[in-house]
């Protein structure tokens, strides 16, 4: 197909580069500097798409973001795909490949346009409502065929072939537009020396001043625009961004951006380069020049392939050299609409009228009109467009003054295309993100921004100012403004001189009247994407949907990937005339982020595959990968979980390391335990206060194992911390729980005993520790060890001592969580690596056996040892524990969780309680988190009792043994109990004591 | 300053202090010492960022009152330097002493200097303060070259511009999904220090933030001379 629609001259497209693109597997030519859109329209492409109720053939309506049908699904590859693509606003390049997201079965079938006329009846308004008040089964019927009908497209179904990322940006003035309001604002402030940010969804800046007819300085708009980009360009402080939308308005002042760096230049970024980037812009002031869109008139078959916004058909013969037709009906409501009219002359086609709604208007327009011979019919509207696949003729009525009924006969005029004008609506969208509602003004028949608590400031026609020397003006007033209000001295800037001609009222139309009533008067749309009609509006109104909300979501009117953008007010106007209210007694539906659709990439950014999330390492772990070790992640830590030998399961893993750690000796990695540096007069006092237990007597160079409690008296972490000096402990926390544990005693320092003297530091990364366990542990580190005296009695349980490990200075605990002769060396983390390795060089001749956190847990579940988080849940004190022994009582002050561990409901004697459990049989391991009965026959819901916190295979004992809460658990020892399974089957336990190994404690004290 | 350290003279048993580094030839693994090789150490292209480690050098908390003049003096005396402002670095030879918070300092030396600092700043403090080896627990990276700045804006949620940036500033916030403690020492040359356990993730985030920059490491000089830098000997910057 060769560019039938496209002009000999004209426009911004470089002519000398032709490409060729894809869409809907046929291929196009276009130039560079076209839209899809624009070449798509260059090529006759009148059909893009069908409607996702109706199956209706749609058509560009638009040429800019608000575009509602012409939404593409791009990507030459699956890795490339990206869908909600508006076609006004893809530049094309060479091989691009698109494809229409609607119109399932296809454009060229008709099925669904006839298929829609029943499906239409399916899916009347209110649907949705309907549909889900009744049995959801209905649902799942309808919604494959909706889904597939309607989608707006589909995310790739392998990983994306392409980059994106985020920049942080801080700004003085981010000014949001670079139409002529914009530009003047970024220029004023810029002038100042204010750092500012110029941001433009467009691919070129200049806004409307890229097909307007205005001249700035006796000359086009092209002079002004450059010299404005250049002066702005040589300056360091201003960034000028395009192709990119700022798509969100936060608190604060805070945007982002989305900016499109590639998209328009090759199916894949380039290498090595994000394809999108988004720019998170902490701004001191923010200036909107967001422009206003044009509304489309609602009249009957408005939504033919044809019928376009008169703005849009200027666009595209003066910005990109391209006349969407040969016969043009062009319908105003005011005198700007004229433009459209003349352009079209100007482009050598057919104007076949301009239909002007207004009784009388008069004014230079009208004058010019009359001077280029062009037919004028006044006080006239187009009621209906005729034609079946695209538009072939306008049915034209007289109208009363105020838009009401139809005066006389109608009369139908053959065109091809229709360009409708019903004036400007204000792109308040960014404004409604921040929560500010937006006002109507009467005099400009649009809403503009409200009162905001935000730092910003609004020029242009987002503030209802349509004429050029107005915007100019109020751009250049704003952006000195802001940059004044950012703190940089006033540099005062005059305003270009515009010769523009002088506008005169408009009028208030908003759905034009037919013949028939409207619902019974072919359909007029007023929400193209999700072909929400006047009549459904109406209906809505009368079925009692009075809300504009409830309107717009019985409706649907402006659920679609355009958020309304065009039929909106429309709607809130008809809705309002349906309720005898006026527009402001209606209200308006606001606007959410994002202003156009975003892709996750750019969401995602940098924060994907191995930068997802940081992956903490110990010193030790290269040791660990050499070694063939599982890993399992605890918080962000990677702990080996695990040594599987060649051909060995799981269990046979396990098995193995709990067996050699009991015979001989095991170690374990345990440098990721929380540590706490706490130094000062008052760190022992301070423990008191945040341990439950007592620690007023603690000796230098002894250990302490302490509980933690929140002021509700439920454990939170617990750990092991030890005298290191008077006024010097180390506290050690869960893994996971680190620094929740050093907030949360700075949260008490600073808030609560600020006059207590101590300092917390944390140097979990600074150790690495190795917890070397098992009867021959000692004889180990008497080969590695000869500067600490390693006698029972000498260095007994819970004592630490400082000497040399390996030649490396070391912190030498003789604690455990193994219940086995236990010694957990501390070295500074750099030579950590060099002390594990050292260790197994001697360690061999005694089988030392790494093993990861599944065997640490069986190993003190053996021993009835908890682990906070695990057995606990944020509903467990002490006493449910039967960790009584670690609450001292009587501290002279008091302790976190005292006395909330002393309310009613925590002294019941038949709270859940954790006990041990032996399954009936043996070889049975009970899930974690099953529930225990006391009868497995009672009818559900059954009565439940507890949940089981911790359950394993114990190869030392030759069965499984498990942990849980049990209600009144430590009065019920030898019941039984049932753990109803998911299969149906039971599972039989027995209470017990939950040590199972070593009650006495002997093995730890050898 | 003495190399002989009598820990049992400090603080009378008030604290432990340890001398933590291995008096024979030991190695020291820093925490990114795995990751060398992902950054080239010559490129044919330009680089617009140079990414390094400073391994294996000396890093103190120091913790006190900073309005207490005994403190300050104390400082002063025992570092040859005074307290820096809030949010800034100073330097005082193969000293650097960074803000942190209100409360809080850090003290970066030589790798072997940090048990006899410590003991200096003990025996010239007094009454309430800290004082805590993390020199295991951190690392230092350099980040150079004119497109530094670029690679910090990818990071940082911070404002990195020179009115609100100047040389000599100290900022802890947020590197990507982790956090670093960034210090500007020229104009386009940064310090930042990470946590041990986060220093890989840092490290490949920021090695991935360059690449379309163009990103070398180390000299191979200065890589040789970092990988003789173990036990009691390693090699600060400025030696």
């Amino acid at each position: 197909m060769t560019q039938i629609n496209r002009l000999s001259s004209g426009g911004r497209i470089d002519r000398e580069t032709p490409i060729r693109f894809v869409f809907n597997g046929r291929h196009y030519g276009g130039y560079r500097g076209d839209t899809l859109a624009s070449a798509l329209l260059a090529n006759g492409v009148k059909v893009v798409g069908r409607s996702f109720k109706y199956g209706r053939p749609r058509g560009i309506v638009a040429a800019g973001a608000e575009e509602p049908n012409a939404i593409f699904q791009l990507g030459a590859e699956e890795s490339t795909q990206v869908p909600n693509v508006r076609a006004t606003q893809q530049e094309i390049f060479e091989g691009l490949v698109s494809r229409p997201t609607s119109g399932w079965p296809g454009l060229g079938f008709d099925l669904m346009g006839a298929a829609g006329k029943l499906f239409g009846r399916m899916l009347p308004p209110g649907f949705y409502y309907k549909t889900f008040m009744f049995p959801q089964s209905f649902w799942e019927v309808y919604e494959k065929y909706i889904r597939k009908a309607a989608g707006l497209g589909r995310s790739p179904r392998v990983p994306d072939a392409d980059i994106y990322d985020h920049l942080n940006q801080h700004t003085d003035v981010l000014v949001v537009g670079a139409g002529p309001a914009g530009l003047s604002a970024a220029l004023a402030a810029a002038r100042t020396g204010a750092r500012v940010i110029l941001a433009d969804e467009q691919a070129e800046p200049g806004g409307s001043l890229l097909y307007s007819r205005d001249l700035i300085d006796g000359e086009a708009p092209d002079r002004w625009l450059h010299n404005t980009l250049t002066e702005l360009a040589g300056y360091e402080h201003v960034q000028v961004l395009t192709r990119a939308t700022v798509n969100g308005y936060h608190d604060h002042n805070f945007l982002t951006i989305h900016e499109r760096r590639s998209d328009h230049l090759s199916d894949r970024a380039p290498e090595g380069q994000a394809r999108q980037r988004m720019h998170r812009v902490r701004a001191h002031w923010v200036v909107l020049a967001t422009g206003a869109h044009e509304r489309p008139l609602v009249f009957g078959h408005n939504d033919l392939p044809g019928c376009m916004l008169a703005s849009a058909v200027s666009t595209y013969i003066r910005q990109y050299g391209v006349v969407p037709g040969r016969r043009l009906v062009l319908m105003t409501t005011n005198d700007y609409g004229y433009r459209t009219a003349f352009d079209w002359q100007d482009s050598g086609h057919e104007v076949v009228a301009v239909v002007d709604t207004r009784q009388n208007p008069e004014g230079p327009y009208q004058e010019e009109a009359r001077a280029r011979g062009l037919t004028l019919m006044r006080g006239c509207a187009v009621i209906e467009a005729k034609g079946g696949q695209q538009v072939t003729g306008a049915v034209i009525a007289p109208i009363d003054a105020d838009g009401g009924r139809v005066t006389g006969a109608t009369r139908v005029l053959a065109c091809d295309t229709l360009a409708s004008s019903g004036g400007w609506s204000p792109a308040v969208h960014l404004s409604c993100h921040t929560g500010s509602r937006p006002v109507w003004r009467d005099d400009i028949i649009g809403f503009v921004p409200g009162e905001t608590v935000q730092r910003q400031l609004v020029a242009g026609a987002v503030d209802g100012t349509y004429s050029l020397a107005g915007c100019l003006r109020e751009g250049l007033r704003a952006g000195v403004e802001a940059a004044v209000k950012a703190g940089y001295p006033s540099v005062p800037t005059a305003a270009p001189k515009v010769n523009e001609l002088t506008e005169g009222e408009a009028m208030a139309l908003f759905c034009v009247p037919h013949l028939k009533r409207t619902s019974r008067a072919p359909k007029q749309f007023v929400d193209f994407q999700t072909d929400v009609t006047a009549a459904a509006i109406e209906l809505a109104t009368r079925e009692g949907f009075e809300s504009i909300e409830h309107v717009k979501r019985y409706t649907a009117m402006g659920f679609g990937t355009d958020q309304g953008k065009l039929g909106n007010i429309n709607g809130m106007a008809i809705a309002a005339r349906s309720m005898n209210k006026t527009i402001p007694e209606t209200g308006t539906t606001v606007f959410r982020p994002n202003y156009t659709p975003v892709t996750f990439g750019a969401i995602a950014g940098r924060h994907c595959d191995e930068l997802f999330d940081p992956k903490r390492y110990t010193a030790m772990h290269p040791w660990h990968v050499e070694h063939g070790a599982k890993f399992e992640d605890v918080g962000q830590w990677k702990r080996p979980w695990y040594y599987p030998k060649p051909g060995e399961t799981m269990q046979q893993a396990l098995d193995r390391e709990c067996r050699a750690t009991r015979e001989s000796i095991g170690i374990l990695d345990a440098s990721t335990l929380g540590k706490i540096d706490i130094q000062g007069k008052d760190a022992r006092e301070f423990l008191g206060r945040v341990y439950t237990n007592a620690w007023a007597k603690l000796a230098v160079g002894k250990c302490r194992y302490g509980l933690m409690c929140g002021e509700d008296g439920m454990v939170f972490d617990d750990g092991v911390t030890s005298c290191l000096g008077e006024q010097h402990f180390l506290m050690t926390t869960t893994s996971g729980g680190a620094a929740r544990v050093l907030e949360w005693l700075e949260f008490y320092h600073q808030t609560e005993w600020p006059e207590l003297e101590v300092y917390f530091n944390t140097v979990t990364d600074h150790w690495a520790t190795m917890s070397i366990a098992g009867p021959n542990s000692r004889k180990l580190l008497a080969e590695l060890c000869d500067d600490i005296d390693l006698d029972r009695d000498a260095f007994r349980f819970m004592d630490w001592r400082q000497g040399t490990v390996a030649g490396v200075p070391a912190r030498v605990f003789r604690i455990s969580f193994t219940g086995e002769l236990s010694f957990e060396i501390n070295v500074q983390a750099n030579y950590g690596l060099y002390v594990w390795e050292k260790l197994f060089e001697h360690g061999a001749k005694y089988n030392l056996t790494p093993y990861g956190t599944e065997t640490m847990h069986i190993l003190r579940a053996e021993k009835g040892f908890i682990i906070a988080g695990q057995d606990t849940d944020g509903a467990v004190h002490p006493y449910d524990l039967g960790m009584s022994w670690a609450v001292k009582e009587d501290k002279p002050f008091s302790f976190i969780g005292k006395r909330g561990m002393k309310r009613a409901d925590c002294v019941r004697e038949d709270r859940k309680q954790l006990v041990g459990l032996k399954t009936r049989n043996p070889k049975v391991v009970l899930p974690e988190g099953a529930q225990a009965v006391n009868d497995p026959n009672q009818p559900k819901p059954m009565t439940m009792l507890g949940h089981v916190t911790s359950s394993y295979y114990s190869a030392n004992l030759g069965r499984s043994i498990a942990m849980g809460l049990i209600r009144d658990g430590f009065n019920r020892m030898g019941d039984t109990v049932y753990y109803p399974q998911t299969d149906g089957s039971v599972i039989e336990a027995e209470i017990c004591s939950p040590i199972f190994l070593d009650p006495k404690g002997e093995r730890q004290n050898v | 300053m003495s190399d002989v350290i009598d820990i049992d003279a400090i603080g009378e048993g008030q604290v432990a202090v340890m001398d933590q580094l291995p008096s024979g030839e030991i190695p020291a693994e820093s925490p990114l010492h795995h990751l060398d090789s992902t950054v080239p150490t010559f490129t044919s292209k330009p680089a617009g960022v140079r990414l390094w480690e400073e391994a294996l050098k000396g890093h103190l908390v120091l913790r006190g009152n900073a309005e207490d003049p005994t403190f300050q003096r104390g400082v002063e005396a025992a570092l040859g330097m005074a307290l820096p402002e809030r949010l800034r670095s100073v330097q005082q030879g193969p000293l650097s002493l960074r803000w942190i918070a209100p409360d809080e300092w850090l003290l970066v030396c030589p790798g072997d200097q940090a048990a006899a600092l410590e003991i200096r700043l003990r025996r010239h403090l007094s009454g309430h303060f800290a004082v805590v080896n993390v020199s295991g627990g951190q690392t230092l990276i350099h980040l150079a070259g004119p497109d530094a700045a670029m690679v910090l804006k990818k990071s940082c949620p911070y404002d990195l511009h020179e009115h609100n940036f100047p040389i000599g500033k100290v900022v802890t916030t947020v590197l990507a999904k982790t956090q670093a403690t960034l210090c500007k020492i020229a104009a386009d040359q940064w310090e930042l220090v990470v946590r041990r356990s986060f220093a890989d993730y840092a490290w490949r985030w920021l090695v991935d933030a360059s690449a379309e920059y163009g990103l070398i490491g180390d000299t191979p000089a200065t890589a040789a001379q970092r990988r003789a830098s173990t036990g009691r000997h390693p090699v600060s910057s400025e030696t």
